[in-house]
Parts: C-alpha cells; sequence; structure tokens
C-alpha cells in the first residue's frame, strides 16, 4: 500500500477533468441544459471511472485486497448496526482511517465500495453513484491530507509488563510526552472530520437531491435545501468527529500492526 | 523417488532468538501418507509453510527444500499453485468469496482456466466429496466442518500432486474431524495424491497414515513407519507417546518398545502387531487376556470411588450432608429462543457443589452451549427453577453474578483480547474485579495466574502473535482473574495439544480442592473420561444419564472412549488406557 | 432480553435488509443472461431520468410499479405508498415554489409567480424520480450479487472480489460481534447494564476486538488467496451462467425497439421543452410508434411473468 500517488491514479484525475466538460457540452446541446440530475450523475460516475481503471491497472496483491475488502465490510456493518440513528453512522469516520493508514488510492476504493456494497443491503437507488463518489473522494482527500499520520499515531507504545515501579514511572513520562502530541493530531483529524462530512458529503448529496427534484438550480433553492438539511449534516457531521475522536487511534494502531506484521509496507 | 524432500531445514523468525526449525530433513515418496505431530509450538506448521513458496514466513533460511526432484525455489508460481494444495487450519478465514460455486472455482481462476475447464472439473470434484447439494448456497450457510471439506475440494479442483494440510482438523467437533480425515483417506487411496498433514488428534489419523514424523522444539526425534515412531517413542519415554492412540498405547506399555526402539531410527522389521485401530486393539486384548478373561472384572480407580448416581438422585447430592447451597441447582428447566419455537432445553434438572468438577458431553446441536447460557442468565429459561450461587439467573444482572463468583471462558478465546499485550488483557480483568486492590497487589495476583497456567513468559505479546493454545491459556487466566468460585468451560480442549491438556487438567483439580466449582461442557470424551470427577451426557435438550466418568462410560456403548470401546466384552470397567495396562499388569 | 436472543435479532435483522432476493417473488426474467438483466436495467434507468418526456416518463413510471408489485406484492405496495408517493408530491410541490420560469402565469405565491411549466416540469421530475427509485428497486431483487460480480468480474476483477469478500465478511462479523458480547459477559463485563459511559465503553471494547479480530484473521485469508495463486497473471472470471438462444432473441427484439426509441430521441420526432412555454412533439404515427416501442421494453419482464403464470396455471390443469 503507498502512500504517494502512482503516475497512474495522477493521469486517471486528469483524465476525468477532461470528461467533465465535455458531458456538460453534451448536455448543453442535447438536452437544452435542463437535466442537471443526468449531467450531475453522468460527471461523478465518469470522474470515478479513471480511479477504477488505476486500481485495477495496479493490479492490487492479495493482501491488500483483503485489508481493503475487511475495511469495507466494517463499514457496512457499522452503517448496519447505527441502522436505528439516522445520520448517526462511523461510515465516514472509517472511511477517513482507511484513507488516513492505507492511502489515498486505497481510501477511495473503501469509500466508493462501501458506498455500494451498503446499498446491497439498504436497497441501491439513484443516490448510489453519489454516494459512492462522496465516499470515494472522502477517503481520497484525507490519504492525501494526513499522508503521514498514521505511522505516527498508530506507534505510540504501550509500557512494557513487569517493569519495576520506578521505571514504569520513567516510560510514562515518555509516553504522556507522545500522547499529547497525538490528542493534538486527532483533534485536527476530527476538525478534519467535521468538515469533510459537512461539506462533501452533506452539500453534494443535498445539492444532488435539488437536482432531482426541481429544473431550475437558484440561489434561494440551494439555501432553502441547505437550510432544510442542516440538523442532519450536523449530525452527520457530529457523528464522524465522535467515532473520529473514539476510533482514530485503536484503529490506526491495529491498521500499521497488520501493516506491518504482514509485510504491506514491504 | 521422493515427491518432497526436505534437507537440513533451518530457520528463525525475525527478531526471535530461538530458532523455529533447526537441521530438518524428510521425505514424502508419491501416494504417501505421511502425519507429521509434536505438540503445539513445536514448529509443525512453520515446517509446512515451507514447502509452498506462497506460504513461506519472512526469516533467515538455510537448507533446503525439493519438490519433484527440483530446487522448490525453481518451481514456477503457477505450478506451485497447481501441483502443491495448500489446506489450512481455520475453516473460517481461508474461505474467501460468499457462494460456494466462487470457492470451488477460485484456485482454477487464478490459473487461467477457460469456464468449460472450470466448469468440468468444479462438477468432477463436488460428485467425488458429495457435495452437489451445496453448489448454489452461501458459504455462511455451511458448518465447520462443511467449510473444512468446501476448502480441501476447492484445493482438490486444481488436481494437485500433494495437499498439506496443517492441522485442518483442530477447530472442528471429533464427528466432522473424522469424516474429514476419512475423506483425505479417500483421496490418498482413490486418487493417489501424496499427503502430508500435520495433526495434534491422532486417534484418526495415525492408523491411516504410512508414515509418522515426530517433531520437539524445532527438531525431527522420529520418523519412519507409524508403528516404529511408537516404538521408538516408547523407547525413548517421550511425552509424546500420551497422543498416540489408546490401543497403541496399551500395546507398547505391555510388550515395550522392542530391543530396537532408539531416538532416530525407527526400525521398520518388528512392526505389524502393533494395534492401531479399536478393531485391531481388540483382537490383540482377546489374545493377551485370553482365557482367563474376566467378564464381571471392575477396576476403581483409587481415588475416584464414587457410586454411580443416577438422574433421578440428583436431589439427593443437593441435600448430601455437608449441607452448603449447591452452585448450580436446576429443575426441570425449559428454554427456547423465541415464543413459540423449538424447546432448546427441555426438562433439565442438574446439580453442581463447589468443588466439583462437572463435564457435560454430547453431540453438536443437543443444547449443551445453550444449558452454559442459562446459568450465566444469558437465555432466560421459561418454565422450571434455577439457583447459580444463589441467585436466579434470569433475575440478577451480570455484575451481580459475577460479584457472586461466576466467570465463564468461552470456546473462542479471541473474543476477548481488547488489549495490545496479553498482560494488559489480564490486569483489565483483575483490576475490574479487584476494585480495592492496589496496583502492586493486582500485579502480584497477575503473576500468580499466570504462573499458574504457564504463561510468563509470553505476557508481553501481542495475544495474536501467540499460537492457539497459547492464546486459550491467556483466555483461562482472564477467566482465573476475574476471582471466579464457579467457572464454566465452552469446549475448552478444542486445539488444545495433549501436552497441555494434562497441565490444564491438573490447574482444574487445583482449583476444585480448593473449592471452585467447574463445569465444562465439551466433545472431547477422552478428556472427561481421564480427569472429570462427574460426567453427564446431554441429549435432545436434557441430560439422560449422568455419572461418575468409569461408570458411566462403562455404560455407554458408542459415546465412549476408545480405550473402552476396545475393552469392551474383554475388560469391563476400563476407560483409559492406563487402567487397561493397569488391569493386565494386576491380573 | 438476552444476548443470545440480540444476537439473533442482529441477524434476522441483516437477513430481513439483505436477503430481499429471498423475500421477493421469482421472475422469468431472473432466467435470463445477466447482461441481459443488466443492459435492460441500464436503458430503463437511463431513459428515465436523462429524458424528461411526459408520455415515456409515463409508461416507464407505470411499467415500473407494476412490475415492482407483481415482484414484492404487499410489502412493495406499502414502500410506494410510504415512501415513494410522498417523495413524488413532494418533488411536485417544490418545483414550482423555487422555480419561476414560465410565460404561464397561475397566481402568485408570496410575491413570486407560480407557473404552469414549472409545475409540469415538477410532475415530470416526480415521475423520474418515481420512476427511478421503483427501476432500482426490481433491479434490487433481480440482480444477485453474483451476477453482479459476474459481470464485472471481467471489466473489473479487484473490485468485484472485493464485493464479493465483503459479502462474505459482514455476516460472520455481525455473528462474531454476538459472540464477543456473550464472551464478555462471561466476565462479567455487560454491554446492556450499567450506566450510559459505561454501556459506551463496553460496547466499543466489543467494537474493538472485532476489528483487531478481522483484521488479524484476514491474513490468513490472503494467504489463502496466494496459495490458491491469486495474483498469476492471466486470471479468469468463471461463470454460472449461459448465454443461450432464448437470451439472444430476448436481446435481439430489444435492441431493436430500444434503438427506434434512441432514433426517435436523438431525431427530435419526441420532444419537449418546458421552458418558457411548455412544447411537446405532436401525436404523430412516428411518435406512436415510439411510444409503443418504449412501452414494449419496459413491460417486457412483467409480461413475461404474467404470461408465465398462464403456462403453468395450464399445465397444472393438464396434470
Amino acid at each position: 500500500m503507498r502512500s504517494a500517488l502512482t503516475k497512474r491514479t495522477v493521469f486517471a484525475a486528469l483524465l476525468s477533468m477532461l470528461c467533465i466538460p465535455a458531458v456538460i457540452a453534451v448536455n448543453i446541446v442535447f438536452f437544452d441544459d435542463r437535466g442537471y440530475y443526468a449531467a450531475g450523475l453522468a460527471i461523478i460516475i465518469l470522474s470515478m471511472l479513471p480511479f477504477a481503471f488505476a486500481f485495477e491497472g495496479r493490479k492490487p496483491q492479495a493482501r491488500e485486497i483483503v485489508i481493503i475488502a475487511v475495511m469495507v465490510a466494517l463499514t457496512v456493518a457499522g452503517r448496519a448496526a447505527f441502522f436505528m440513528t439516522p445520520q448517526f453512522k462511523p461510515v465516514v469516520a472509517l472511511v477517513i482511517i482507511s484513507g488516513v493508514a492505507l492511502g489515498a488510492e486505497s481510501g477511495f476504493a473503501v469509500g466508493a465500495l462501501s458506498g455500494f456494497v451498503s446499498n446491497f443491503i439498504f436497497g441501491q437507488g439513484p443516490w448510489t453513484p453519489w454516494q459512492m463518489f462522496a465516499f470515494g473522494v472522502i477517503g481520497f482527500i484525507s490519504g492525501l491530507v494526513f499522508r503521514r499520520m498514521s505511522a505516527s499515531i498508530g506507534n505510540a507504545g504501550a509500557a512494557a509488563p513487569f517493569v519495576g515501579h520506578d521505571e514504569s514511572v520513567r516510560l510514562g513520562w515518555n509516553v504522556r510526552a507522545k500522547r499529547k502530541k497525538e490528542r493534538l493530531r486527532i483533534a485536527l483529524l476530527c476538525a478534519f472530520g467535521f468538515v469533510i462530512t459537512f461539506v462533501l458529503y452533506g452539500l453534494l448529496l443535498d445539492t444532488a437531491a435539488l437536482t432531482m427534484f426541481t429544473s431550475e438550480i437558484s440561489g434561494n433553492a440551494l439555501i432553502a435545501t441547505y437550510i432544510a438539511g442542516l440538523p442532519f449534516n450536523l449530525i452527520h457531521a457530529v457523528s464522524t468527529v465522535v467515532f473520529l475522536a473514539f476510533l482514530a487511534r485503536p484503529m490506526m494502531e491495529k491498521l500499521e500492526r497488520v501493516k506491518k506484521k504482514y509485510g504491506l509496507l514491504r | 523417488m521422493a515427491l518432497v524432500a526436505v534437507k537440513n531445514l533451518s530457520f528463525t523468525y525475525p527478531e526471535r532468538t530461538e530458532a523455529a526449525l533447526r537441521d530438518i530433513s524428510f521425505t514424502a515418496d508419491r501416494g504417501e501418507f505421511v502425519v507429521v505431530c509434536g505438540k503445539s509450538g513445536c514448529g509443525k506448521s512453520t515446517l509446512l509453510r515451507h514447502l509452498k513458496t506462497a506460504l513461506t514466513p519472512y526469516g533467515e533460511r538455510a537448507g533446503a527444500v525439493f519438490f519433484d526432484g527440483r530446487p522448490l525455489s525453481e518451481v514456477d508460481q503457477r505450478e506451485q499453485t497447481s501441483r502443491i494444495g495448500f489446506v489450512l487450519q481455520s475453516p473460517e478465514n481461508q474461505i474467501v468469496t460468499d457462494k460456494v460455486w466462487h470457492e470451488l472455482a477460485f484456485g482454477l481462476e487464478s490459473l487461467g482456466e477457460k469456464t468449460p475447464v472450470v466448469r468440468r472439473r468444479v462438477a468432477e470434484m463436488t460428485s467425488f466429496f458429495g457435495i452437489q447439494e451445496w453448489y448454489d448456497k452461501k458459504v455462511t450457510e455451511l458448518s465447520g466442518g462443511q467449510k473444512q471439506i468446501l476448502s480441501l475440494a476447492s484445493v482438490m479442483a486444481m488436481q494437485p500432486d500433494v495437499l498439506v494440510l496443517d492441522e485442518p482438523t483442530s477447530q472442528l467437533d471429533p464427528i466432522a474431524a473424522e469424516d474429514f480425515i476419512e475423506t483425505l483417506k479417500k483421496i490418498n487411496d482413490e486418487i493417489g495424491v501424496t499427503i502430508i498433514l500435520s495433526e495434534h488428534r491422532l486417534e484418526g489419523a495415525l492408523p491411516r497414515a504410512d508414515r509418522a514424523v515426530c517433531m520437539a522444539e524445532g527438531r525431527v526425534i522420529c520418523e519412519g513407519s507409524v508403528t516404529g515412531v511408537g516404538r521408538a517413542l516408547e523407547g525413548m519415554g517421550d511425552p509424546m507417546l500420551s497422543a498416540m492412540p489408546a490401543p497403541m498405547r496399551v500395546y507398547l506399555a505391555l510388550e515395550g518398545a522392542g530391543h530396537e526402539g532408539s531416538a532416530g531410527s525407527a526400525d521398520d522389521s518388528i512392526v505389524a502387531d502393533v494395534p492401531k485401530t479399536v478393531r485391531e486393539g481388540r483382537i490383540y486384548l482377546e489374545r493377551k487376556v485370553g482365557a482367563n478373561r474376566a467378564k464381571e472384572a471392575v477396576i476403581f480407580r483409587p481415588d475416584r470411588a464414587a457410586p454411580l448416581i443416577a438422574i433421578k438422585d440428583t436431589e439427593t447430592i443437593s441435600s448430601r450432608p455437608d449441607g452448603v447451597e449447591p452452585f448450580i441447582a436446576m429443575k426441570d428447566v425449559w428454554f427456547r429462543y423465541e415464543r413459540g419455537g423449538r424447546d432448546i432445553v427441555r426438562d433439565l434438572s442438574f446439580t453442581l457443589k463447589g468443588g466439583e468438577f462437572v463435564c457435560i458431553v454430547g453431540g453438536n446441536g443437543t443444547g449443551k452451549t445453550t444449558m452454559l447460557g442459562i446459568v450465566t442468565g444469558a437465555n432466560g429459561y421459561w418454565r422450571g427453577k434455577a439457583r447459580v450461587l444463589g441467585l436466579d439467573p434470569k433475575k440478577a444482572t451480570v455484575r451481580q453474578l459475577s460479584q457472586a463468583g461466576l466467570a465463564a471462558l468461552p470456546q473462542d478465546p479471541q473474543t476477548l483480547f481488547t488489549r495490545n499485550t496479553i498482560f494488559d488483557n489480564l490486569v483489565d480483568v483483575a483490576a475490574a474485579h479487584g476494585k480495592s486492590a492496589s496496583s502492586e497487589e493486582i500485579e502480584e495476583e497477575v503473576r500468580r495466574v499466570c504462573e499458574l497456567t504457564d504463561i510468563t513468559d509470553l505476557v508481553g505479546f501481542h495475544p495474536y502473535d501467540v499460537s492457539g493454545g497459547e492464546q486459550q491459556r491467556s483466555g483461562l487466566a482472564m477467566a482465573l482473574l476475574a476471582r471466579p468460585k464457579l467457572l464454566l468451560l465452552d469446549e475448552p480442549t478444542k486445539g488444545m495439544d495433549n501436552f497441555f491438556k494434562e497441565k490444564f487438567a491438573a490447574i482444574l483439580e487445583r482449583l476444585a480442592a480448593d473449592g471452585m466449582g467447574v463445569l465444562m461442557v465439551s466433545h472431547d470424551v477422552e478428556f472427561c473420561a481421564k480427569y472429570a470427577e462427574r460426567c453427564a451426557l446431554f441429549f435432545n435438550g436434557g441430560i439422560v444419564s449422568e455419572g461418575e466418568p468409569r461408570e458411566f462410560f462403562s455404560g455407554n456403548s458408542f459415546y465412549t472412549t476408545s480405550a473402552n470401546r476396545m475393552s469392551r466384552g474383554i475388560i469391563e470397567g476400563a476407560t483409559t488406557a492406563e487402567e487397561i495396562v493397569e488391569y493386565i499388569k494386576t491380573m | 432480553m438476552s444476548e443470545k436472543n440480540k444476537a439473533y435479532r442482529m441477524a434476522d435483522g441483516y437477513d430481513a435488509l439483505s436477503a430481499n432476493e429471498s423475500a421477493e417473488r421469482w421472475s422469468v426474467f431472473e432466467g435470463f443472461h445477466p447482461l441481459l438483466n443488466y443492459l435492460y436495467f441500464a436503458y430503463v434507468v437511463i431513459v428515465t431520468v436523462f429524458f424528461l418526456h411526459p408520455v415515456l416518463l409515463a409508461i416507464s413510471f407505470a411499467s415500473a410499479s407494476a412490475w415492482s408489485v407483481r415482484l414484492g406484492g404487499a410489502k412493495a405496495l406499502r414502500f410506494g405508498l410510504i415512501f415513494v408517493l410522498p417523495l413524488m408530491l413532494v418533488a411536485t410541490a417544490l418545483n414550482p415554489v423555487f422555480n419561476h420560469e414560465g410565460v404561464t402565469i397561475l397566481g402568485y405565491l408570496m410575491d413570486n409567480p407560480i407557473t404552469l411549466e414549472s409545475i409540469l416540469y415538477g410532475v415530470c421530475a416526480a415521475l423520474m424520480i418515481g420512476g427511478v427509485i421503483l427501476w432500482f428497486r426490481c433491479y434490487t431483487s433481480v440482480m444477485s450479487s453474483d451476477k453482479f460480480i459476474y459481470l464485472f468480474g471481467r471489466v473489473a476483477p479487484a473490485a468485484s472480489l472485493i464485493i464479493s469478500m465483503t459479502l462474505r465478511f459482514i455476516p460472520r462479523y455481525v455473528e462474531q460481534a454476538g459472540r464477543i458480547a456473550s464472551a464478555r459477559r462471561g466476565l462479567g463485563f455487560d454491554v446492556s447494564s450499567g450506566g450510559f459511559a459505561q454501556r459506551v465503553k463496553n460496547g466499543g471494547e466489543v467494537l474493538s476486538i472485532m476489528i483487531t479480530w478481522a483484521l488479524e484473521n484476514a491474513v490468513d485469508t490472503a494467504d489463502s488467496m496466494r496459495s490458491r495463486g491469486y495474483g498469476l497473471p492471466g486470471r479468469t472470471a468463471y461463470s454460472i451462467y449461459r448465454f443461450d438462444a432464448r437470451d439472444g432473441a430476448l436481446l435481439l427484439v430489444l435492441c431493436a425497439l430500444t434503438t427506434i426509441v434512441c432514433v426517435s430521441i436523438f431525431s427530435g420526432t419526441v420532444n419537449m421543452g418546458f421552458f418558457p412555454l411548455f412544447s411537446m412533439n405532436a401525436t404523430s404515427a412516428p411518435a406512436l410508434v415510439a411510444y409503443v416501442c418504449h412501452a414494449v421494453v419496459c413491460l417486457s419482464p412483467f409480461a413475461l411473468d404474467v404470461g408465465e403464470d398462464f403456462v403453468w396455471r395450464s399445465l397444472q390443469s393438464r396434470i
């Protein structure tokens, strides 16, 4: 699993940027610029394709595939486990953690596939591509932004067993200093989680919903939609913060351990 | 010519000082069935993983492995994938996809076979194994034993020349394990595939094997025909002997190893007559006991003379003169999972007193584990009466029961590990159950329990970095740190080797001597016969017979130990190999 | 409620959520090749989403409703009435409130004009939303994960394998979570009692144990994959499906019909515009042909099902 971007991914990203204007052009010419929803759908599907090609193209190894599958399954199970609390879900938090721990590309894969597979359970619908896109991009960006964070959080040591009392006090100091730094990093991650959930997931999906409902995306309509969605998006963003605060450190510790133990870094 | 040959192989894991394998040499010829045995942690798995490059662990290595006359490193991946089949230990973990058909095709897909070829091979394999009905199922719908057969079939679909199996039956119940070994024998006999199998449950595997390799501490201590290895072990007085099938143990104890038995070389010339199966054992015993065979002979174990307790008498036990309230008292208890559902536990009456070690045996799905759930309060019964440590488990909270001294060890110790070192896990439990204790006292107690369960050297490790048996011991230590008066054990000997079983029994006996009540649910008839104070047979939701183990098992005809089956009608009442030997010696 | 019962309920819940395949009635269309299933849904969803033509939308919506009720019975009907219908009403109402384009002013709402065009657009959008949701419902019941994985196993082998593995992992995780909770109960840590903070803490511990377990055991799975040659070049995708003559025939018919519809759309035979003034093609003969073709395509699975009912009934009456 690499944290830096491969050339393939960069190429893929550029390609998708070229596709998007083309779609908009087709939309204006053939559909009289009215099918916002259709155009949006086409754009996000097109922009996901290059990531898919990049992922398939580099032929991920068995261990990487398994770890991604585990993270997707955990995310989907997490979404299912909190079925009784709408919007209060660990999905985004887990996707962010995957992005940070496994790198941007795997983060995208975990996000997009979680969006897809969870709809095997919750029902596929016109929202599926949007969710896939939002989760995927969140995983991708997290991987880019916090490239070096995983190792520094995941490696905070535990005190050795059966050490003498003095020794453990000394170790304790060391660990405490480390922990303080680490807490700062997690706070940063939480803040990032809040913003990205609110903006990328919340606003993007609200906009998508609006394009389904109306022919004219006016400022008023947007504002009204965002206001209507505000409580939901807030809950969602707060839930991401809560889950990140609880899960980030232990999850990254576990992921780092597995990566190291099974030579995923090799 | 040898199909697989290991020459002077040594191996050390990174960041470990002790070598895992030391100068190992052995061969397996075409069509041979080889069993690799040894106590857990002796290096069996490490050795077997060296037989396929894709699974070879990282570390320092010397020596070489040859496959079909070529160094393994020169056999390309594609050829290895198809010709060397590997079945791993856990039935759950090694299945990759969600559907049976997909799992069966997985290896062939990797090899790049076209759909018609895959279809034919898969069809052949499902017919050979008789698993056609599974084809469209989800993997989740299969039982553990069925999953393991599926793994075997999906490897066999690639038509390997050699099958390497790393303790494939350790997670299975005895009947499924027996089925699995039987299937292996069928593959060996009818297709001629070479089989290299590592096992700790040798009763089933050894009689079917051509050769055995016995390992200890990373070395091969003896190798040769099965009977030869038995003799060699007897000659060395090696503790590995106790893992051999009962008929072999009886024979070797009575006849001795023979003059040639010595370490390293097992002489095959004096074999033939060492019995390996119950059938052979009976023939041998008949001959041995001969004319002066005493039908009524009963051997009492000197330390365990208790009368047979029929189920009706449970009342009388609970009011035995010592008069203390029993730890568990159940009367006519019924339980079902849902309203209008089937009763899983029906009309169950059972008593257990402090200081008793009781085993409940019985087949799968008879409700044994459900009964444990009633004791812990997880399953609320709907009819009858139950008291556990003076509390009604249905009404008491988990905390109350726990404070009264109830602790349960689950089947899978991996369900318990929260923290990154075994030590931290132990401290967590100890601290939760000894709130007022100082940290020194807690550490002291942890240290004491670690010594008792023999894990002192392991406490610094991550729980997943130690072997299955060691995880089991760590789990036991956690349960003991909950300071139980009543300890419930669900299938604790699963995956334990015979050596630790002895140690484990000693621990339980000591705890019972200190007044702890121990209730164990198990498939392991041999273990229960040897060590339990009382056994009960669970069937169809209730206890159908109950008694002191020797009486209990000699009353059963099929569901009993192999020593008992072997001596039935020849020597009455013997349930272990040791008892048979003792009887014949004193005759 | 006991731990075990809870675990059972969770498992039931999962099944109820996931196994819509088994809950739904079998459709003849399911028996056709997955490629055909997939192309069919691609066509109906794309035409519904991209082309807001009132007649085509009405046909599409009506067909989707009929088929989804046929597949899902009372449950589907309830879903339609409780979820889809209100959503459609909202969509119809929402557009005129925010969108004031159009020349036919019907009245004013808070100083803003409400136009006929905008209402018409709202109705079409509602038909689109309702149609797509119902089509997806049918999709879920017809396209099992097997079919999806088969189709995409060739295009995106890694992703489709991940999906297959995920579908195996999820029920395992649900089950394991139940086991962990009851194991911890045995040591005196209870998930279902104590104060809120204590419960959250205990719940968190269960999750933590499960995640460790999942990650650590996954390595065995990877070993098993490598041992069976995953990663060798030239991996193929095995399929349990065969493209037979019947598939070919239906594909041919559907291709011909959909081509007619598409040509009509792109040539402008079938067209519409909402703003500033609503306009639509005249009901000419070519337009009628396009409508009929679209209707035949949309209704074909439903018609196949109903047809089969008759066949079976006549077969059974002969027994």
